[in-house]
């Protein structure tokens, strides 16, 4: 059993491996000159690889934390609206003319972040203290949450100036083109705190799956759990979607794909998921640079493309 | 005899609608209680009183000489372990990891699994006799099977207080006295004090130590269970009327729903 996962893992891993060498070079032979070519390489393409790295194993890994959470593979950040929250957020952000830091932290992921623990709250609100609410129920509301939201960013575009709006239009497809190695050092403590705090809590994530009242008669804090995987989740993706604009599915699609490869032991799960997650979002940005190059489709229509079937696949298949 | 467990004016209130009553009784060490009741009564709502699953309105609950209120989770769970009624969750889990996974109180992110969990597990399988099932994935198993797979799993925790919501509710006869077999064999060569919700009457009065009825979230009455079919009590509590026989290898007093005529 043991040994099994482990050539999972390594195979994984193995192939984390051989996209992250090949990946930069794709799509690199337009360039004649080879200088250029190890400026773009260095410049360009190694920190956007390391980007997108980072934000698909982010994003993957919240994922993996809410669905085991609710025990549901359809509830993720995104579904429950958590990634409208952070839209919004930043969208207010550019639509005001703020501009600010703390501590380092850019006013955008500030904002988003704001955004994304003022729905997640209303989630927690409603899966807490209305006990008898369904997963299916707080779905809905999750879809309900993220029309609510959608239709505010829409009216700030409306009042916004072109510029701006078209800034948000952009921002809100999803993109990793980035400018250099400062927004990796942007968003890397956020997504290492996260993965810290969920590979800390493996085995309490474990005993979730089991339910809440054997989780809390084995001795788990499940209600103070919860709020440390909620706050820690929101933080990341409040990070990387203020960075990057709300990418989508990736939360939903991968964790539950290594669901079906390595099982639901958490000590397994939790670094198939991060490094499948991290070369899934390579292949997908690398498909969006190549599909019509030179130009290049934002990542989030990719994604969007794939996790759209995919969802109602699963749907079909989870029988809701 | 030593007092184990406490139960003080226990009342539950969630949303405005009662739950528990000012629900009291004690037990000793080595008891088996049985709490007998109509559906609705609060049973289930009184053994998660118990877990920490439900947080007391008023009242208090002591293990030992500990009011659990001052206890933390972890804490409680090395006190007292717990069968719930309906466990048909999918989970991907193999039977040894689920086991495993009952020591969760007794370790911490970093340890290792050490000699005293490992003895705590081989003791488990070896009294519910599943070694056979190790393997085998969680979902995979008939009711009967996960039951004792549960009980396994509760009794790795090494509590001394055993929780059970109705384990035999859902189990077809031989299951259910395979069942109730283990529980008395817990309760009287192992030591282990066990509370168990049950609608199973006659199993109540002669295997039990004693009694618990509760009635409209209230206790009706607390007591011996040779005494309880000695009073009318038995009636009032289901609302029906009960004719009695003797068992016919044990000769004890048993219980039957009277027909209606």
């Amino acid at each position: 059993m043991t040994s099994n996962k482990r050539t999972t893992l390594f195979v994984i891993a193995l192939a984390t491996l051989a996209i992250v060498v090949s990946s930069p070079f794709l799509g690199l032979s337009y360039i004649s000159s080879t200088e250029i070519q190890h400026q773009i390489l260095n410049e360009i393409r190694l920190p956007r690889m390391l980007f997108a790295f980072i934000t698909g194993a982010g994003l993957s890994l919240c994922g993996m934390v809410f669905q085991a959470m609710f025990r549901n593979p359809l509830a993720t950040p995104f579904t429950l609206g958590v990634a409208s929250g952070a839209s919004l957020g930043a969208a207010l952000y550019v639509f005001l003319g703020l501009s600010f830091s703390f501590i380092g932290i850019n006013g955008a992921s500030l904002a988003a972040f704001m955004g994304a623990l003022l729905s997640i709250s209303f989630v927690y609100y409603l899966s807490r203290f209305r006990s008898h609410f369904s997963t299916e129920t707080l779905l809905l509301t999750g879809v309900a949450i993220s029309f609510f939201f959608s239709s505010l960013i829409l009216f700030i575009q409306y009042l916004s100036n072109i510029t701006d709006s078209f800034r948000i239009l952009r921002w809100l497809m999803g993109s990793l083109s980035i400018v250099g190695y400062h927004d990796i050092l942007q968003l890397l403590p956020f997504v290492t705190i996260c993965i810290a705090v969920v590979l800390w809590l493996s085995r309490e994530l474990n005993l979730l799956m089991a339910g809440d009242e054997i989780a809390i008669s084995r001795g788990v804090n499940v209600q103070g759990i919860r709020y440390i995987l909620f706050f820690a989740s929101s933080l990341c993706v409040g990070a990387i979607v203020a960075a990057c604009g709300p990418i989508g599915f990736v939360g939903m699609m991968v964790p539950h794909i290594c669901r079906l490869l390595i099982g639901n032991d958490h000590r397994w799960l939790i670094p198939a998921t991060l490094l499948f997650g991290g070369s899934f979002l390579i292949i997908c940005d690398s498909l969006a640079r190549l599909i019509i190059a030179p130009a290049e489709i934002p990542v989030g229509v990719i994604t969007t493309l794939l996790g759209g079937p995919f969802f109602i696949w699963l749907l079909i298949k989870s029988k809701i | 005899m030593t007092i184990l467990l406490t139960v003080n004016d226990l009342t539950v209130k969630i949303d405005g609608s009662t739950l528990l009553s000012s629900v009291h009784f004690q037990i000793n060490k080595g008891d088996y209680l049985c709490i007998l009741g109509p559906n609705g009564a609060g049973k289930s709502t009184l053994l998660k009183a118990l877990i920490g699953i439900i947080k007391p309105t008023s009242g208090n609950i002591s293990i030992g000489q500990q009011d659990i209120a001052q206890l933390n989770q972890k804490q409680l769970a090395r006190h007292i372990s717990y069968v719930p009624q309906a466990h048909a969750q999918a989970f991907d889990f193999t039977v040894i990891d689920f086991i495993k996974m009952s020591r969760y109180a007794y370790r911490t992110a970093l340890s290792d699994w050490a000699n005293k969990d490992q003895n705590a597990f081989e003791k488990a399988i070896a009294i519910t006799h599943t070694e056979s099932f190790l393997q085998r994935k969680m979902q995979t198993l008939s009711g009967g099977e996960q039951q004792r797979i549960m009980i396994a799993a509760a009794l790795c925790q090494q509590a001394s207080l055993l929780l059970l919501d109705e384990p035999t509710s859902f189990l077809d006869p031989h299951y259910q006295a395979e069942v109730h077999q283990l529980i008395c064999q817990l309760n009287q060569q192992y030591g282990i004090s066990i509370i168990e919700v049950s609608h199973d009457l006659n199993h109540a009065v002669q295997h039990s130590s004693a009694i618990l009825a509760l009635k409209k979230r209230e206790t009706m009455w607390f007591g011996a269970s040779s005494e309880f079919l000695e009073t009318d009590h038995v009636h009032t509590l289901y609302n029906q009327q009960f004719v009695f026989a003797k068992h016919p290898q044990t000769g004890a007093k048993i219980a039957f729903a009277s027909e209606v005529s």
